[in-house]
């Protein structure tokens, strides 16, 4: 076979298979999040991280996409935030942040099993993280 | 509560659908091209090209190919060149932390910058700013004195 039609064939199997491991993420995230918006926990969760989420110049929804970064990966990350009406100053300021520090657990695995200081290393992104935030969101409101 | 229930379940059935669509289409062509990428060995050929970023960024020559393989492709496809390379012909201690110092700020660029500027966030500062900050943390790391010779 012509190798070009053979690269391409792999990459289209791989973005699929891909996709289909993603959606065992995304979906029941994105369930989670839909049934978090609309419960009881949602004005609890934007009231207490409020005053957090304002040093980022970020609404106090902005926390649930960030949490779920955290935990799980940027895919999920993005079901999230895509459930809320950011403006795209916040999106940016969003996806910053969510881009340095995300999917810790499985990160922190990864950075283990290629021998580097793992515990160092979720400090040390949790830490860029919340400076690029501040960075961004300053920075956010006057560039776009 | 401040919808009813079909509703959640209509929001969750078309939301959840339309990410699955924005992500497909980043992931195939992202996908093909890094199989060309990989096929013709594109990263090794570039890698010969950018050693004078290490200059600036303050690390040994052979560590250029790990890390632009992360930050081009990704975590995954890095982690898998430094296992090789660590079998093969590790990289100093150093070197190895600075390439991590990097990387975990900015990597897999190509894919999660679209997958977010699908949903609307700005490309050109989520991409550049990433760049620019993992660049200045390495070069602040690579000069401090808790790196010993």
């Amino acid at each position: 076979m012509d190798p070009v039609v053979q690269i391409i064939k792999t990459g289209f199997i791989k973005a699929i298979k891909t996709t289909l491991m993603l959606m065992k993420v995304v979906l029941p995230i994105y369930a989670l999040v839909v049934i978090i918006k609309y419960s009881p926990v949602m004005p609890f969760l934007e009231r207490a991280f409020e005053p957090a989420m304002r040093i980022f110049n970020l609404p106090g929804d902005a926390v649930v996409p960030l949490i779920t970064g955290l935990f799980t990966d940027e895919y999920g990350a993005i079901a999230a935030a895509s459930q809320f009406d950011f403006t795209a100053a916040e999106l940016t300021t969003v996806a910053m942040i969510g881009l340095v520090c995300h999917s810790l657990p499985v990160e922190y695995a990864l950075s283990r099993k290629i021998g580097l200081p793992a515990g160092k290393i979720v400090i040390y992104r949790i830490l860029a993280a919340v400076v690029v935030g501040l960075i961004i969101s300053r920075l956010g409101g006057v560039l776009l | 509560m401040t919808a009813s229930v079909p509703a959640i379940i209509n929001e969750f059935l078309t939301g959840s659908f339309s990410t699955i669509i924005n992500v497909l289409k980043v992931l195939i062509p992202l996908m093909i091209l890094i199989e060309f990428l990989s096929v013709y060995h594109v990263m090794e050929k570039l890698s010969k090209k950018l050693t004078f970023v290490t200059k600036v960024l303050g690390f040994s020559p052979s560590a250029v190919l790990p890390l632009l393989v992360t930050v081009v492709m990704g975590v995954t496809y890095g982690a898998g060149t430094l296992m090789e390379m660590n079998e093969k012909e590790p990289l100093e201690k150093k070197d190895f932390i600075l390439i991590a110092i990097f990387f975990f700020i900015c990597h897999g660029i190509i894919e999660t910058t679209a997958i977010w500027g699908t949903v609307g966030a700005n490309v050109i500062i989520i991409s550049a700013g990433r760049l620019m900050l993992a660049g200045a943390i390495t070069m602040a790391a690579a000069r401090l004195p808790f790196f010993k010779p």
